[in-house]
């Protein structure tokens, strides 16, 4: 015991003697050491070469004239290899998975005569949900990841973060954040998962809060159909595809835009104190792996992606189904809280539908607008369409999808506060538990759930108010 | 109708109990800070060598006089403290109870300093509001977690878990001949204006002055190659000891290397610390490594610096912090 306080004491002297920057003195002894011991084993041939080549490249993709045209550029290249590239692949999955399996499955459940709400429950339920996840899902991330891995493997991706910096330090955030809100284009989810890029804690957490902001793949398809509807049809003929368009790139510019406000808000007050470090590694360049990339991406990325949706995506079915089948005096639990919520859907610019669509499809924005068409059906008492209640369907024709939407009483007002609450709404349920898994806290993962859906609600009321006062 | 009325009666009853509890239980906690501000006053004025009175207790608290007396009175039962005529000072209890509240206070300084990114002049306040609130315990655990530091980031020592504590001999930076080195050992951090300005010339606990200069009413350093000039306020609130074996160098912040210069780092300023500086030396950004500016990015910030080879993109908010000899072509 005596031995124990005296060697304390002596520790006790030293520590004081060495000071408080002793671990610099130690890692600066390592560093020299191992540098020596470097200098003496390994010959250098043919180092500078290489290095000039890089330089090279640094100085077009970083250059103040070259560095961002080459970098939308690349960014346009991916999303559209991406959108052209997964509209086949997705079109088979869905015609093997939807067209042809669902009815083959429930026919064959038919014959062997399970009662009618096992069927529901389980094949137009369960079963549909989970294939209509993997055939819009699937494809575009099966691109979208390898693609953007590639980038990051041949060690661009960095050069824009280097690029991007000073608009992220403008907001108190990491220059990483635009490429994970890059990659939040392609999946929310991914995009978080992909912050761990960013080493400092407090922007890591801005940059998981505001992943949101960037419109994702199963987003990008309701704007365009939306856009092309309601914008388009709002304007002559001939600017029609302008005008949707422009509509949807203005959508999601004003995404990028929330996430940096976002951003500078939450800097500023929630997580001032949070630790923050900035450091940039850029490493060289070299020729990217392809097939290694393409498999870690594919089971890294996309697998984990795509388990997780399909893990919310079989219960949501069945909810789906239940709610639009199960019913009291006659009217079924979907249409009662169409009902109630349709004040409060009109009040800030949209109806019941859609508020109940984007609480039962929550596993994944793709099946947002497939849940509006068979909701919009039932509470219509509209005939010749889909395949029946809780049955999620998709219409072949614009037209046709048009006159449901319009048959369900939507006006250009309610396509605009769609669009604008398709950007602006909770997170799906695969991003929340990403953000669960990343963050580990319930606090965050509420601020990031919460946030942007108070802020559509804000914003559409906004919208609704001026639009019928105007 | 009754029914609901005794139901209001009983939640009306509710509400008060645990108001008054609440009121009651923080009433309980302002006590304690009054008598922990006290017992710190007492401690600091027996430090400074001078006579702690209830006047000064009653302005250092801005305290009425009656409530001042109060407090004494109640302090007295507790033995904690002990008055010789009007002199208060502490007893054996007291001191040890100031003294456990003041490592309280600088460990927090020294978590906030390592472990976030609170600015420096939101230290004192933070650690003013927790020193109240951390248990033992858990002082100790954040002193265990910081590896038992000795001083805090102001350079004021830390008592240890017995309250013991190691004064270094310093003097006040006014009282410095001019043509010595001197390092900085201690920055007072109240009051906060002051301390803003000091920080603002870049001075750390730890940064190497060399005195120049001295006027009536201004005192000029050089610090990092730079010139500045503090006014004898600003200077009276600085701690220093001398160096002898400090040998001068040219040098220069590692922000005014143009494209493609080299250097070689001296010191990284005590300004980066806590996670940031670990980053920085993760990277092999130590003294004695050479270092060169490759490219800038747009507004000039990020820089990309060459280090042992590998690119390393810093703000400018960090290389200002860093030193370096600038290397003849």
């Amino acid at each position: 015991m005596e031995n124990r306080e005296k060697i304390i004491e002596i520790a006790n002297k030293y520590r004081w003697e060495i000071g408080e920057n002793i671990h610099d003195a130690i890692l600066e002894s390592i560093y020299s050491s191992a540098s020596n011991i470097t200098s003496k084993v390994v010959n250098k041939i043919g180092e500078k070469s290489k290095f000039n080549w890089d330089k090279w490249i640094d100085k077009i993709v970083t250059g103040k004239l070259t560095g961002f045209p080459i970098m939308f550029v690349m960014l346009a290249i991916v999303f559209w290899i991406t959108i052209s590239g997964a509209n086949y692949p997705s079109k088979f999955l869905s015609w093997i998975l939807i067209d042809n399996i669902h009815p083959y499955l429930k026919s064959l459940a038919l014959s062997l005569s399970f009662p009618n709400w096992i069927v529901g429950l389980s094949i137009d339920g369960a079963y549909l949900a989970t294939a209509w996840v993997v055939s819009v899902m699937l494809p575009p991330m099966a691109i979208f990841f390898p693609l953007f891995t590639l980038l990051e493997d041949f060690g661009y991706l960095p050069r824009v973060a280097f690029n991007m910096d000073f608009l992220y330090k403008k907001v108190g955030a990491h220059g990483k954040q635009a490429l994970t809100m890059t990659m939040g284009f392609g999946c929310n989810a991914a995009g978080v998962v992909a912050t761990r890029i960013i080493d400092s804690p407090r922007e890591r957490l801005l940059a998981i809060i505001t992943n949101n902001f960037s419109l994702c793949n199963g987003r990008w398809p309701t704007q365009i159909l939306i856009a092309t509807i309601f914008i388009g049809g709002a304007v002559p003929n001939y600017l029609a595809g302008i005008a949707s368009s422009a509509a949807v790139v203005f959508i999601a510019l004003l995404g990028v835009t929330f996430s940096l406000i976002v951003s500078y808000f939450l800097s500023n007050t929630v997580l001032k104190g949070e630790a923050s470090s900035f450091a940039l590694e850029l490493p060289p360049y070299r020729p990217p792996r392809i097939l290694q990339t393409i498999y870690t991406s594919l089971i890294d990325r996309t697998l984990i992606v795509l388990w997780r949706a399909i893990v919310f995506a079989a219960p949501a079915g069945i909810v789906i189904w239940l709610v639009s089948n199960i019913t009291i005096n006659n009217i079924s639990l979907a249409e009662y809280f169409i009902n109630w919520t349709n004040p409060f859907g009109f009040f800030i610019g949209l109806n019941g539908v859609i508020l109940l669509a984007y609480i039962i499809a929550i596993p994944a924005n793709e099946i947002v607008i497939p849940t509006v068409l068979m909701l919009t059906v039932l509470t219509n008492k509209l005939s010749g369409y889909g395949s029946g209640a809780g049955v999620m369907f998709e219409l072949d024709s614009i037209q046709q999808t048009e006159y449901l939407l319009r048959a369900g009483g939507w006006t250009l007002l309610t396509g605009v506060n769609l669009m604008l609450f398709s950007l602006l709404h909770n997170p799906c349920s695969t991003t929340i538990y990403s953000i669960y898994k990343e963050t580990r806290s319930l606090k965050w993962t509420m601020i990031s759930t919460l946030l942007p859906i108070l802020m559509g609600f804000t914003i559409c009321f906004l919208v609704a108010t001026f639009w019928r006062a105007l | 109708m009754i029914y609901i009325f005794l139901l209001i009666i009983i939640l009306m009853a509710i509400v008060l109990l645990q108001q008054s509890s609440f009121i009651k239980n923080r009433n309980k906690n302002y006590q304690k800070r009054l008598v922990e501000d006290s017992l710190k006053h007492i401690y600091d004025c027996e430090h400074k060598k001078i006579d702690s009175t209830s006047l000064s207790l009653s302005g250092s608290l801005s305290l009425s006089k009656e409530k001042t007396t109060k407090l004494i009175q109640s302090m007295l039962q507790k033995h904690l403290i002990k008055t010789s005529g009007n002199k208060l000072s502490l007893t054996d209890e007291g001191k040890n109870y100031a003294l456990q509240v003041i490592r309280i206070h600088r460990l927090w300084e020294k978590f906030l300093a390592e472990n976030t990114s609170v600015q420096e002049y939101d230290w004192h306040k933070i650690a003013e509001i927790e020193e109240h609130k951390t248990s033992i315990e858990n002082a100790n655990k954040i002193a265990a977690q910081l590896g038992n530091p000795f001083v805090d980031p102001h350079g004021d020592p830390i008592p240890n878990e017995k309250g013991e504590l190691i004064f270094q001999e310093t003097v006040s930076l006014n009282e410095v001949k001019e043509n010595n080195f001197v390092k900085v050992e201690h920055i007072e951090d109240e009051p906060k204006e002051i301390y803003q300005r000091i920080f603002g010339y870049g001075i750390f606990v730890g940064s190497i002055l060399l005195v120049k200069k001295k006027s009536d009413e201004k005192i000029f350093l050089e610090l990092n190659g730079k010139e500045i000039s503090l006014s004898i306020v600003e200077a009276d609130n600085i701690n220093v000891s001398y160096v002898t074996d400090f040998i001068s160098e040219d040098v220069i912040p590692l922000t005014s290397l143009n494209i493609d210069e080299s250097g070689i780092i001296s010191f990284i300023s005590n300004g980066i610390r806590g996670q940031q500086r670990r980053r920085l030396l993760d990277f092999g950004i130590l003294p004695n490594t050479e270092i060169t500016a490759r490219m800038k990015s747009i507004n000039n910030d990020p820089t990309a610096y060459e280090v042992r080879g590998t690119l390393i993109a810093l703000r400018k908010n960090q290389s200002d912090l860093i030193f370096i000899k600038k290397k003849e072509v």
